[in-house]
């Protein structure tokens, strides 16, 4: 067992086993760590499931409360994953087809980040207004 | 106005808020590169009432200061900015945000991931971790400044010096690619 970092909708670590491509954790992990859980049915997140239809993908054990693989749950979720495994840091992005879908429909994607001070803003603060958002850096 | 600055510590940003009223958020992660396919600082998204994208990503200056550098006028983005919020009326009429922004490709999207497991193993202190991912980072998306250039200072590259010429001269060899719209540029022919 080794602990990992999980950056994804928020950071939080994690007790894992990594085995070749895998990153296999406790089922009862996975709504801490991404926002979804392991039904019989899916991956479920309130009232929304996400069949699976290659559930060894995601569980490679088989059985229910076998270790799920977090590439395989963010694959199933269609979400971007990448893995450094000499630091044990997982990075997941974002839903690739939604993001395409809403930037094709000329939808504002949401988001949520913090100010100087810390405190959380989410897009949604200002609807309703005209806003013009405006990307710049330091470099 | 919404300021989103792509950085990583929020205090590296705070000198350039002094007297500033709009509200200025912190994106350590990069979640609007990601999110909003942007390449290139400063990008300006204009978000209408309704919360639909009026005028997609497009590089544009507040003031003339780089004006020298960039052959970009500030004054061009602005008016069309007071049009829209007095009428509605967009400067440019964009039907298909597909064209003008187009999609991350699978190894921008990768170089974004790469870059967020950098940028955090920065802030841990494991530097070698931090230069194999934001290096990796950079070999898959070498023509994207949220990428390329926002790792110099985490490389311990200077941001504003030859690192940034090198990067620039292939910038333009490749055609000075962008996700948006490009400025109307005063040097160009």
């Amino acid at each position: 067992m080794t602990t990992i970092t999980v950056l994804a909708d928020h950071e939080s670590t994690a007790d894992a086993e990594v085995v070749g491509d895998r990153v296999l954790v406790a089922p009862g992990e996975l709504p801490r760590l991404l926002g979804w859980t392991l039904k019989a049915q899916g991956l479920c997140q309130d009232d929304v499931c996400v069949p699976l239809w290659d559930r060894a993908a995601v569980q490679p054990g088989g059985d229910a409360g076998e270790r799920v693989d977090l590439l395989g749950v963010a694959a199933a979720l269609g979400r971007p994953a990448a893995f450094d495994d000499r630091s044990g840091t997982l990075a997941v992005g974002a839903p690739v087809e939604l993001r395409r879908q809403a930037l094709a429909g000329h939808t504002a994607p949401a988001f949520e980040l913090p100010d100087l001070d810390g405190v959380l803003h989410p897009l949604e603060a200002w609807r309703d207004r005209k806003r013009l958002l405006f990307a710049f850096a330091s470099w | 106005v919404i300021a989103v600055a792509i950085d990583d510590d929020p205090e590296v940003v705070r000198p350039f808020t002094d007297g500033i009223t709009m509200p200025v958020l912190v994106d350590r992660e990069h979640l609007l590169t990601e999110l909003y396919a942007m390449s290139n600082v400063p990008t300006v998204v204009w978000i209408d009432e309704r919360g639909r994208i009026a005028r997609p990503n497009s590089e544009a200056f507040g003031t003339d200061t780089f004006r020298e550098f960039t052959g970009v006028e500030a004054s061009r983005h602005l008016d069309a900015v007071r049009a829209w919020v007095r009428t509605g009326v967009v400067d440019v009429e964009v039907d298909d945000s597909d064209d003008v922004v187009g999609d991350l490709s699978d190894d921008e999207v990768r170089a974004r991931l790469l870059f967020r497991i950098g940028a955090h193993l920065h802030r841990a202190g494991d530097a070698e971790g931090a230069e194999r991912n934001l290096a990796a980072a950079v070999d898959l998306a070498p023509m994207d400044f949220t990428i390329r250039r926002a790792a110099m200072p985490l490389r311990g590259l200077d941001p504003f010096g030859e690192p940034l010429f090198d990067m620039l001269a292939e910038w333009e060899e490749a055609g000075r690619p962008y996700h948006g719209l490009a400025a109307e540029r005063t040097d160009d022919p």
